[in-house]
């Protein structure tokens, strides 16, 4: 497992100037609070052997969104492939969970005509776009089943557990290596240089969202 | 409310006013005026290609930019992101602006292009790229069509943060004030890409037409040895064409394998190159005409073989035509096509090719090696 944390630094958030973190009314200017995080991490069992997961969540980034997205394997250096120059963009399979629900599936695609040209497309589902009207907040349909009493979407407690025996590893490791500073990114970018190279040291990059 | 702008299928709407925060919600609101059409069973669809973001430098040119989308979108669907970099808006330092253009189809709408118009000052250009930033469509190509007149890397950190959001630059050298630095500057930036981006000028593919009639009457079945044996190439271009003059020498010296070894400025209008191969040179002459169009008009290539000197010219006609004449009594004129496509038809058309053109890329270095030896 691979871990970056840093914390965002001043710049410009939808065109306005913003301060760093430890300049937000309310925090600690020794703060070594991360807001930002990616890693990369293999889920050790026979389903996912071999598939790297890679994470990326932070405050301050251009878009507020939640997404998990499935990159398939290359296709072989055939066909349309056949320029190692020039391989083709994976296809992908993108499961929007907020704002907008629904679900992508960008694929590469011959353009009409007799030359050889391929392009991605992407062939975009969306709750409120489609049905003119958008679904509830998460808190509100799960507020209503707590007041059901359906824990049909409710994480069972054991797996909450499990969830938090992982992530305290990582922040008890954190604290014992007395960090007094953490680097910074540029508010209102996608995040810090580290988390390209995280990525691109396995040939891969980050969508762009 | 739906006011149709030109007889073109596509309609638009007056642009809405909107914080830059508000952008998208804005959009989807523009979106959900079509609900009663989904509420009666038609289909509304969202044809969406690329990411393309606009950069230019006044409303002037943000207003024949407008005029431009229009074909563009109805060629390649796109969500476009016009910076304009100079507007001086009234109120604040950055004023956002969002509408849609969309075509009626038999069974419903097709929604074929979403449009956001950002403008700032020129002290507040840095704002731009976080907002582009914020407002790019996931998993789409994205393309930045550098449509201000000032050479891309001269404009700074603007032009650097937004090519770092996109896959491919399209940008224009017709009109460069500058056109020694500009090139220079443009093709040390493409040298320290790495590969990364499509890098593409639209004034390239101009010279199409001419670069295609040069490798026919040149090709060694009709006029044999003429490429080896060439003595002189004059090319005469109009007002704001020195660079695209400039390239297709370069391209044709690329095609030869010579490398620039002299030049000269001969008058206000004229300059000349020598392109040295085998203790032979090749005068090429740039020639600015005083008045006309930003194109090329004439190219004449001398060249002698067994002895006798033979004479090859070719002149644009008007708009659509080109004609070759050549020195030999026996060879009759021809007129070949020589139309050139509209800009916004350049840019549609480069929107959906993200392959290199290593040609085009090889042409640019050695354009750049002929300014580094004017420079000298």
């Amino acid at each position: 497992m691979q871990i970056l944390r840093v914390q965002y630094g001043p710049g410009f958030y939808h065109g306005e100037d913003v301060p760093g973190y430890r300049r937000e009314t309310g925090v600690a200017q020794s703060s070594v609070t991360e807001t930002f995080v990616a890693l990369k991490l293999f889920i050790d069992n026979w389903r996912w052997a071999g598939v790297p997961f890679y994470i990326r969540t932070g405050k301050r980034m251009p878009k507020r969104v939640s997404e998990i997205a499935i990159q398939f394997k290359s296709v072989p250096p055939i066909l349309f492939n056949a320029d190692l120059d020039q391989p083709l963009d994976a296809n992908v399979l993108a499961l929007s969970i907020q704002p907008n629900e629904g679900l992508s599936l960008r694929i590469a695609t011959k353009l009409p005509g007799a030359k050889l040209k391929i392009f991605p497309v992407k062939m975009d589902f969306r709750y409120g776009s489609t049905f003119g009207e958008q679904s509830p907040e998460a808190y509100e349909r799960l507020l209503l089943d707590v007041m059901a009493g359906d824990a049909t979407l409710f994480m069972r407690r054991d797996a909450v557990e499990s969830s938090w025996v992982w992530v305290d590893r990582i922040l008890n490791a954190w604290a014992d290596s007395g960090s007094r500073w953490l680097p910074e990114y540029s508010a209102g970018t996608w995040g810090p240089l580290e988390a390209e190279r995280l990525i691109e040291s396995d040939n891969r990059k980050w969508r762009l969202l | 409310m739906i006011q149709p702008l030109t007889a073109s299928k596509i309609v638009t709407q007056p642009p809405i006013k909107i914080r830059v925060a508000d952008i998208e919600s804005g959009l989807n609101g523009l979106w959900a005026q079509f609900n009663p059409l989904i509420n009666r069973g038609q289909t509304v669809m969202r044809a969406c290609m690329s990411n393309l973001i606009i950069y230019c430098d006044s409303l002037d040119e943000a207003e024949i930019i407008s005029q431009e989308l229009i074909d563009i979108v109805d060629a390649h669907p796109v969500r476009v992101i016009l910076l304009i970099g100079k507007a001086d808006p009234q109120n604040d330092s950055v004023e956002a602006y969002v509408s849609i253009y969309h075509t009626t189809q038999p069974d419903g709408i097709q929604v074929c292009a979403e449009r956001i118009d950002v403008m700032t000052s020129q002290k507040s250009t840095d704002r731009l790229p976080s907002v582009t930033r914020s407002h790019l469509i996931g998993d789409l190509p994205t393309s930045l069509w550098w449509a201000s007149r000032q050479p891309p890397p001269d404009a700074g950190d603007i032009f650097l943060e937004l090519a770092e959001l996109a896959d491919q630059i399209i940008y224009d050298n017709m009109g460069w004030a500058n056109p020694i630095k500009g090139v220079n500057a443009m093709t040390r930036w493409v040298a320290s890409q790495q590969d990364a981006q499509v890098v593409y000028n639209l004034a390239w593919r101009r010279t199409a037409v001419w670069r295609k009639l040069i490798g026919q009457v040149l090709d060694p079945l009709v006029a044999p040895d003429a490429l080896d044996n060439i003595r002189q190439v004059k090319l005469d271009h109009g007002p704001h064409a020195l660079a695209m003059s400039w390239q297709l020498v370069g391209w044709l010296a690329c095609q030869l394998q010579r490398k620039p070894s002299e030049s000269q400025s001969i008058s206000n209008s004229e300059m000349l190159w020598k392109f040295r191969h085998n203790d032979q040179d090749i005068k090429a002459y740039v020639n600015r005409l005083p008045e006309g169009e930003p194109l090329l008009y004439r190219l004449t290539f001398n060249w002698s073989l067994n002895g006798q000197e033979r004479k090859t010219k070719l002149e644009r006609l008007d708009q659509e035509r080109i004609s070759i004449i050549e020195s030999q009594p026996t060879a009759a004129p021809r007129v070949y096509s020589g139309h050139i496509p509209q800009r916004s038809m350049l840019v549609s058309a480069q929107l959906a090719h993200r392959d290199r053109d290593k040609v085009f890329e090889r042409a640019l270095r050695l354009t750049s090696a002929m300014s580094a030896i004017f420079s000298k």
